[in-house]
């Protein structure tokens, strides 16, 4: 392992898991905690789709994600508060939509575009430097978001109604925790990709969420398993063979193995 | 009651609801300051709506309401952090990891205001409202490990964490054994007299409030009456809002054959 870390890739590769890990771990608390985990799937589907038109068009697709990520969970969070429709029924129109529309850009492109499908299944071992500034500094811009308000998201998560009724701005708070999420998902798609960022979202959190009855405990330990799993899953990659997709996966499987066997466990 | 002291909260000719579907019709009520105040009706009288809109969470489509001398639509966070709410049981995920203290320290998240972090001082807050409620050796209990009616006593002391001036309880007693439903009335009844605070207290069981309360507000979509409980229980007045569902007995107590629990 030692050996493997005079290399740069795999500095940038650990830094970047661990920040991932750490940022998606965190909010993955309020995630689980209010009952949005699967706008955390839809919010990754729909910034894939804006990474495709971005590579099409030749924009920023980083930027393209953030627009289609952020529309989404607006969009979503505004439905459900005029309570014509529920939340998981307007993610799950927004998530097949985006996943078409993702599909169709990718289909106009008139070569195969390999980098786009980096961005569906991730690629953490081929993180460029200016990609790990990029995710560092989204990082601390949620992380610090996710301090400051802190008092007022764990609140309504706990219930809206009643921190909206005890003085909390409740609606602004809940805007800001779907903005969160969807600025953790465009962090994290370079990194894990799409369809893993849901599962490293979810898992460490609901692993917690059988461990502990306090939140700040919660969060702590949710925060402990997401940077373990990531870390360890990047630098055990070789074990499972020396290709880069080999550590992608590793990752993955890391998440899904030690939360599936603390879930077990429980 | 009234007399000579303007009212903290002044509904004037205000009706609630939705497009299309009104829960409160036409209600003029002031309700003074330090009062007790029992709000009664069937299931669907729009007493939830009037706790809703209280809290500022619903304005009125026609008339006024002025809570603490501030137009609804003009209340802000600091206001409400003024008022204490218990909310419906069943409406609260009560296996929600958090602790018996947490859940009394979201009390003071309205008062502190954004971008402040809660301090010893507020943490003091929080004991002392968990010593009214008698709940402090529990502070460290997961809130899902409690019995109903130790949760409704913490919900409570969330309320009191806020130091508020009114204080609404939507159903406290809803699920709870006799003994429980007696325990919660009595706390509230303590508070009430404890801390000057002004109640608003909303329930089926007139029978349980009707001894403690200063006046009884009586709702069926609009306000059928208002005073001292001897002048709202006269038969003639809850059969027209109860109907057959009431009996009177010969000791005077009301029998409400509440529908919604029972089916």
């Amino acid at each position: 392992m030692l050996d493997l870390l005079a290399y740069d890739f795999m500095q940038r590769s650990l830094l970047a898991a661990a920040m991932v890990g750490g940022l998606c771990s965190i909010i993955g608390v309020f995630v689980v905690l209010r009952g949005l985990a699967f706008v955390g799937a839809g919010t990754s589907h729909a910034a894939f789709a804006g990474v495709a038109l971005g590579y099409l068009m030749g924009w920023p697709p980083l930027l393209l994600a953030i627009v289609f990520g952020l529309a989404t969970v607006w969009i979503t969070g505004w439905v459900e508060e005029r309570g014509r429709m529920k939340l998981d029924v307007s993610i799950g129109i927004l998530y097949t939509t985006t996943m078409a529309l993702g599909i169709l850009f990718i289909g106009l492109m008139k070569s195969y575009n390999a980098e786009v499908y980096g961005y569906l299944f991730g690629s953490v071992l081929s993180v460029t430097p200016e990609e790990l500034r990029i995710i560092g500094a989204l990082s601390v811009l949620v992380l610090s978001l996710l301090l400051l308000f802190a008092k007022e998201l764990y609140f309504i998560a706990f219930d809206q109604e009643m921190a909206e009724a005890s003085g909390v701005p409740a609606r602004q708070m809940f805007f800001l925790l779907l903005t969160l999420v969807a600025l953790t998902v465009v962090v994290s798609l370079k990194t894990v990709g799409a369809i893993l960022v849901f599962a490293m979202i979810l898992i460490p959190a609901s692993t917690a969420y059988q461990l502990t009855h306090s939140l700040r405990t919660l969060t702590l330990y949710s925060a402990f398993f997401g940077i373990t799993t990531s870390v360890v899953g990047v630098s055990d990659f070789r074990h499972l063979g020396r290709s880069l997709r080999a550590g992608d996966c590793a990752v993955g499987d890391r998440h899904i193995l030690c939360g599936g066997s603390l879930h077990l466990s429980e | 009651m009234s007399t000579g002291r303007s009212p903290i909260i002044r509904f004037d000719h205000a009706s609630f609801g939705f497009p299309g579907l009104i829960a409160l019709k036409d209600i003029s009520l002031p309700i003074y300051d330090g009062e007790f105040v029992g709000v009664i009706g069937p299931n669907g009288s729009g007493k939830t709506t009037l706790c809703r809109a209280v809290l500022g969470l619903l304005p009125p489509m026609e008339g006024h309401l002025h809570i603490f001398d501030c137009a609804c639509s003009e209340l802000r966070c600091h206001h409400r952090a003024q008022i204490g709410y218990l909310p419906q049981k069943g409406v609260v995920d009560r296996n929600f990891p958090v602790t018996v203290l947490e859940t009394v320290m979201m009390g003071r998240y309205g008062a502190l205001g954004l971008l402040k972090r809660p301090g010893m001082k507020d943490r003091h807050i929080a004991m002392e409202a968990l010593t009214q409620v008698g709940m402090e050796s529990h502070k460290d209990t997961a809130l899902g490990h409690l019995s109903g009616g130790q949760q409704q006593r913490v919900f409570i002391a969330r309320a009191l964490a806020q130091q508020p001036k009114v204080l609404i309880l939507d159903e406290p007693t809803t699920g709870l054994d006799i003994t429980m439903q007696h325990n919660v009335i009595e706390l509230v009844q303590h508070l009430h007299d404890e801390l000057k605070l002004t109640v608003l207290l909303i329930t089926h069981d007139i029978n349980m409030i009707r001894s403690r309360v200063d006046r009884l507000v009586l709702l069926k979509t609009r306000l059928y009456a208002a005073g001292p409980p001897a002048e709202v229980l006269k038969p003639e007045i809850l059969h027209q809002v109860y109907g057959k569902e009431l009996v009177i007995t010969e000791k005077d107590l009301v029998i409400v054959e509440d529908y919604h629990h029972h089916h």
